[in-house]
């Protein structure tokens, strides 16, 4: 006890410097959502104001109706639900099976392969997106949603690199007794390791769906059609349009983060852990 | 990812005296071997299309590229070694480059300063350090342009939240975005309060695997903090500051979404680095040829980058 109140001063240094730093991270968050909060008039008024005018009126959410019906954003927030979860599915299932392969299975070459897969990570998406492009563009495949889920689906070097470690990890023996008793290499995997892996497979999925999420610059490159947009582009053909219509763009700033936040706090644990462990994206 | 473990896959060499051998000792050889080497080829076999076409094929594709001027509507016509050649003498991309060395000049200290302090600060075991830790990782999982957008909101110039703040310090007006001074540190301004929870994250792992008991022994000399900080955990987390430090490197190289929505590149190119630059020239110019050029510089750098980290880690990492 004595030694706590002896070091109480240190302590009181250490939460302001925490403190102050959590202000700098929030701020914007805050600033977001007071500003989704005021009235369009209210944002050019000098000093600004901390007051979410909206609040206090009759139909405090006018903001956000306006912004996810009127300018089509709930058709945005469908279109990056589809794309990401379709891309996150698809690197976790190609992952898990490479990964599972890496560590448990026999073939020539593998680790060959292995290797060619953590190394091209290190290479630049923009070394690869130019004759990604020129491919997507001879298959047909412009303006879909396929040039944003497949190469994500096919690709996840971090994925397998996480996924071989895990699998490894895991005793042999499991799969050994499983074979004496004639189960086939599918089975082994799909009843008794995959269900093991569990918590890896899901901090990849959160990670994959939050990274696809955020993604801006296949839908840059890919997408043409409004109807086709994603929440990302969507906020940026938005600021296109109507530059000062802060109000609104806040609302659906702070709508796109919201999905986020809420993965982020349901799988706090699974998230830090896999980022903790590389986090290298792609 | 500091370092990959070897992991010998059990297969029928392990502990368990069983191959397929034993159970159809009169098949040939061969066609056992594929009984177990099918199987996995077929699990491999979504990563190897993966790797083949969206990671080895576009990367010799982009190299050949690059020694073309290929605009996607004229004939492809080989210029050797123009485009590299321009690279380095045409005043546009020196300035591009330019830009690049001092975003990582801005970029890199920062993130490591605050990462590292965060992490310090944090590696303890009060209750309040996982609401800390979650409130300073979240701008890193939250959406790029969004808050981005958030940020461009607070940098404007007569309305903005930020030149309210400084004018109570007497700080005068400054023109985040519109001036060419401003611009490209303000997308390093954002760039560093979005990352540095994620490198912070990195390195409270790193410090978690230290000894308390190497602290404790040190407080029992008389070390004071920051001889402790100094002494002890400096060189006991070399590894993870290294790799922190190539990330970060890497990284600084790479913005683009963050660029792409608080200034376009500009006032003129003032805050145009060598990423942006690639997606104007490919894609808003169509200049595919010397923008792969330009992608294969990006990538030279990187890989001199790396190279010269694992030379000079030999001095730095304490092992």
């Amino acid at each position: 006890m004595s030694d706590t109140l002896r070091r109480a001063p240190a302590l009181i240094a250490l939460y302001v410097v925490l403190l102050a730093y959590a202000c700098v991270t929030l701020m914007p968050f805050a600033w977001m959502l007071i500003t989704s909060f005021k009235e369009s008039r209210d944002v050019f008024r000098l000093p600004p104001s901390f007051v979410p005018t909206l609040l206090y009126g009759p139909d405090p959410l006018a903001n956000y109706t306006e912004v996810l019906t009127q300018h089509d954003f709930l058709l945005y927030f469908r279109n990056s639900f589809f794309v990401s979860t379709m891309a996150a599915l698809g690197q976790v299932a190609t992952c898990a099976l490479a990964g599972y392969a890496f560590a448990r299975m026999e073939l020539p070459g593998k680790n060959a392969i292995f290797a060619l897969i953590l190394a091209t990570a290190f290479v630049p998406t923009e070394v690869t997106i130019i004759p990604e492009f020129l491919l997507m563009r001879q298959l047909g495949w412009i303006d879909s949603f396929l040039p944003l889920i497949v190469p994500s689906f096919l690709v996840g070097s971090f994925g397998t690199f996480m996924l071989r470690e895990y699998f490894a990890s895991l005793p042999a023996e499991y799969g050994e007794a499983a074979r004496i008793d004639g189960a086939g290499p599918w089975r082994i995997f799909w009843r008794i390791y995959l269900p093991l892996a569990r918590p890896a497979l899901i901090s990849i999925f959160v990670i994959a769906f939050i990274n696809n999420w955020d993604e801006l610059l296949r839908p840059l490159l890919y997408l043409n059609s409004p109807e086709l947009r994603t929440v990302p582009l969507g906020l940026m053909r938005f600021v296109g349009e109507f530059e000062a219509e802060w109000t609104l763009l806040m609302a659906g700033s702070v709508a796109s983060t919201l999905p986020l936040i809420l993965i982020y706090v349901l799988g706090q644990k699974y998230v830090l852990q896999g980022f903790a462990g590389g986090g290298v994206k792609g | 990812m500091s370092e990959i473990r070897s992991t010998r896959a059990p297969g029928p060499r392990g502990r368990v005296p069983i191959s397929d051998n034993d159970h159809a000792p009169a098949r040939p050889r061969s066609q056992s071997r594929w009984k177990t080497w099918g199987p996995a080829l077929l699990f491999l076999l979504p990563a190897i299309v993966g790797l083949l076409v969206f990671r080895l094929i576009p990367i010799g594709w982009a190299f050949a590229l690059s020694f073309t001027n290929w605009r996607i509507f004229n004939d492809i016509e080989w210029v050797g070694l123009a485009n590299y050649a321009h690279i380095l003498t045409s005043p546009v991309s020196r300035e591009v480059l330019g830009n690049t060395l001092w975003f990582t000049a801005m970029y890199v200290p920062g993130v490591m300063v605050v990462s590292v302090t965060l992490a310090v600060l944090l590696n303890n075991s009060l209750r309040s350090s996982a609401f800390f830790r979650g409130a300073f990782f979240l701008p890193y999982i939250t959406a790029t342009v969004a808050v981005t957008l958030a940020w461009r909101w607070i940098f404007s110039t007569r309305f903005g939240l930020l030149n309210h703040l400084l004018a109570q310090v007497d700080i005068d007006r400054i023109a985040w975005l519109a001036d060419p001074a401003w611009a490209l540190p303000a997308v390093a301004i954002v760039s560093v309060w979005k990352d540095a929870g994620f490198y912070m994250i990195l390195l409270i792992a790193g410090l978690q695997t230290i000894d308390p008991g190497v602290y404790e022994a040190a407080r029992i000399d008389g070390a004071r903090a920051f001889r402790r900080f100094y002494a002890i955990t400096l060189p006991l987390l070399s590894r993870s500051l290294f790799f922190v430090l190539i990330l970060a490197l890497v990284r600084s190289t790479q913005t683009f979404e963050i660029t792409y929505a608080l200034t376009n590149g500009g006032p003129n190119r003032a805050s145009t680095t060598l990423a942006f630059y690639i997606y104007q020239n490919a894609f808003v110019h169509f200049e595919m040829g010397y923008a792969s050029a330009l992608a294969y510089v990006l990538c030279f750098v990187i890989g001199l980058i790396t190279l010269l980290n694992f030379h000079l880690r030999r001095r730095w990492v304490h092992e």
